[in-house]
């Protein structure tokens, strides 16, 4: 019974650390590209967090089970063709299916194989546990990411564009006509602000919490 | 002529690749804290950008588009821009090993400079031609090195200064590169022929 | 050597086998995307031509084109398809014409715009001022038309493009005048100015009109290189003075100055019309 909670200890901490402890955007302030520039709407950083969380699933998932057939000197070039192709499937399935966040993310989908996240957790973890902590660490870490670009997103459209949610069913108009957009929010410039003070933020509230 | 012009000026002050469209942001905060460090870095991103521009323009065209897989062009791309780099890196030990010691130490991390891969794609996707696709290659890298030194002189005046407890790190950094970005904005209004 | 065997095994392996998924990823895909796609344009044609039987594709230099026809095999208008080079790559779009060469519509199928600056060229406020425009509209720049400041170059290259394809539309496929010949017997004797761009800016004329015809030509104004200034005017007014008509040659040696100069006469003669009619007005009213 005990030998029980423990394993599940185990695995929702792999879950969680990715979240909250070591946040991808805001403790280790890795995949800051597509942070940055696809963040403008809610909607598109909900679609680049989520198409991360599956890369990161399905690569870390595939890396952990061939961990003992992949010799050490080769590592990083195999973990790389992973990567890649499951990002090039995300990509095609994206065209496919969700054209129009396809067109908004742009050459941000392909760049994910870079993203910094997901070799990250290969070479960090994938590549030394076992398959099923893997996962939890995989999508644990997704979602942290997709928690940072969800942060921000919301806080550059609601000033840089006054809306929620918007080009989705679920747009909301949040000010009255005579709001004029906060454009900054919205241009590059307002994105490195913005997220320099959110960082800013968050060490407050880890400091104040002694969460380190 | 004038094309290749236009894509060397607009890609190095208007459309900056660090400071307007977010390309290498990663080595932009990481390795910007000294000016020598910069140099050297900006100086390896201008080497490995060119040449994997060149080689993955050829490799698109001449292999991929033929034969018909440029569903490979993602995975392709990445590794002759891994193994370049692996190339490049045992050609500098062996030819020169005064560069190597220049620059060695930053060419494992360019792999993962998304920067290189976006110019290769990005040189795709617009459809330039091979002499427009290495120009933009240049113009890239060199805005992108500019925004590295620029930035690693900012940051060494700010290791002087008294920054809140809060924004120490890397919060103040992208604010300060929020400044430079807006900067960087006023060049757009250059743009109006 | 067996290790070093194993590592370039393995990573062969590993390469062949995300080919092969690859492969298998785009079979299925590919022809959903590309389904989407004539779905897509299939629905826009039925947006812009709720009439729509059947169409046939004719494909010219300038773009493909979609002559439009309802079920009693009438012409309803055409869907042109072409491309431009905007600020960040080509952009793809649609043009809806109608017969009598006016814009239905502008759809953009592909581009790779920045974000918040050149996709305006998808949005309304770019795209409802081409609405009902038609192929005698001049499209110019800050005429009838304008382009969305801080995205100037992406809007310009739209303007430049569609203006470019709705005269072929015009012209080659609906068969329309594009523009109505000056009536030069119209206009009222006397002496008129008007100007044109010439190679190196503008070029200023003055024209006399006498009894309906146009008598003298005489350049007021000019930054041209004189020996092609001279050239061009050497060509041209005799054209236009013997032939009493504005549809002259302008393949000189000097071609732009040619250009810049007709233009000028043909400035000059609208200003001349124009203001006889509103005379005509007051008369009226």
């Amino acid at each position: 019974m005990k030998a029980v909670k423990m394993m599940d200890n185990l695995y929702l901490n792999d879950f969680t650390r990715g979240i909250f402890k070591e946040n991808p955007t805001f403790r280790l302030v890795l995949g800051m590209c597509p942070t940055l520039a696809i963040t403008v709407l809610v909607k598109n950083g909900l679609g680049m967090g989520l198409a991360v969380v599956a890369v990161l699933a399905c690569s870390n998932v595939v890396i952990s089970s061939l961990r003992r057939f992949i010799p050490e000197q080769v590592r990083i070039p195999c973990y790389i063709v992973i990567i890649a192709t499951f990002v090039t499937i995300i990509e095609m399935v994206l065209q496919a299916f969700i054209p129009a966040l396809y067109d908004a993310l742009g050459v941000f989908v392909p760049l994910i194989v870079v993203n910094c996240i997901i070799l990250g957790r290969a070479e960090a973890f994938a590549g030394k546990q076992p398959v099923l902590r893997s996962l939890c660490d995989g999508i644990g870490s997704g979602l942290g990411f997709t928690l940072g670009l969800l942060l921000l997103s919301l806080v550059r459209e609601i000033f840089g564009n006054g809306t929620l949610l918007a080009e989705t069913n679920y747009a909301i108009q949040l000010f009255g006509p005579n709001f004029e957009p906060m454009r900054i929010f919205a241009q590059p410039a307002g994105a490195f602000i913005v997220l320099g003070l959110l960082l800013a933020l968050t060490n407050i509230i880890f400091k104040r919490f002694q969460i380190d | 002529m004038e094309k290749l012009i236009s894509i060397l000026f607009i890609y190095i002050l208007v459309d900056n690749f660090v400071l307007q469209r977010f390309f290498g942001i990663c080595p932009f905060l990481g390795v910007s804290r000294k000016m020598e460090t910069a140099m050297g870095m900006g100086m390896a991103v201008v080497f490995v950008i060119t040449l994997s521009t060149l080689v993955t323009w050829l490799i698109h065209y001449y292999i991929l588009v033929p034969l018909g897989l440029e569903f490979l062009q993602l995975v392709t791309f990445i590794l002759v821009i891994a193994g370049l780099v692996q190339l490049v890196e045992i050609f500098l030990r062996k030819a020169s090993p005064t560069l190597y010691q220049g620059l060695g130490i930053y060419l494992p991390l360019i792999t993962t400079n998304c920067a290189v891969l976006a110019v290769a794609l990005l040189a795709v996707r617009q459809e330039f031609t091979l002499l427009e696709s290495v120009v933009f290659g240049i113009a890239a890298s060199l805005g992108f090195w500019m925004a590295l030194v620029i930035m690693s002189g900012i940051r060494e005046r700010l290791e002087l200064t008294k920054v809140p407890g809060p924004l120490q790190g890397t919060a103040i950094t992208l604010i300060t590169a929020g400044i430079l970005s807006l900067a960087f904005m006023g060049f757009r209004g250059m743009l109006t022929f | 050597m067996p290790e070093f065997t194993r590592q370039v095994l393995t990573l062969v392996v590993v390469t062949v086998v995300a080919a092969g998924l690859l492969a298998g990823a785009n079979m299925i895909t590919a022809p959903v995307i590309a389904e989407r796609q004539a779905e897509d344009y299939r629905s826009a044609l039925e947006e812009y031509f709720p009439d729509m039987a059947e169409f046939k594709t004719e494909v010219l230099d300038e773009g493909s084109f979609d002559l439009v026809y309802n079920a009693g095999g009438e012409l309803l208008g055409v869907m042109a398809s072409a491309s431009v080079q905007g600020y960040d790559g080509p952009i793809s779009y649609n043009l809806a014409v109608d017969k009598e060469g006016a814009i239905l519509g502008l759809r953009i199928v592909e581009h790779t715009e920045t974000q918040g600056v050149g996709d305006v060229i998808e949005k309304p406020e770019f795209q409802n001022q081409f609405l009902g425009k038609n192929c005698l509209d001049p499209l110019q720049i800050g005429e009838d038309v304008d382009t969305v400041s801080g995205a100037t170059i992406s809007t310009s290259a739209m303007i430049n493009s569609m203006r470019q394809l709705l005269s072929v539309v015009a012209e080659n496929l609906l068969l329309l005048e594009t523009e109505e010949p000056l009536d030069i017997a119209a206009v009222p004797d006397g002496a008129y100015r008007g100007s044109g761009e010439g190679y190196f800016g503008e070029i200023g004329v003055e024209v006399t009109v006498d009894s309906g015809k146009v008598t003298a030509i005489e350049i007021v104004e000019h930054h041209e290189k004189p020996t092609y200034l001279v050239e061009a005017v050497a060509s041209i007014s005799p054209q236009i003075i013997d032939g009493q008509t504005l549809e002259v040659d302008t393949k000189t040696g000097a071609t732009e100055s040619s250009i810049g100069i007709v233009d000028a006469v043909k400035d000059a003669l609208t200003k001349a019309l124009n203001a006889e009619d509103v005379e005509s007005g007051e008369d009226d009213g």
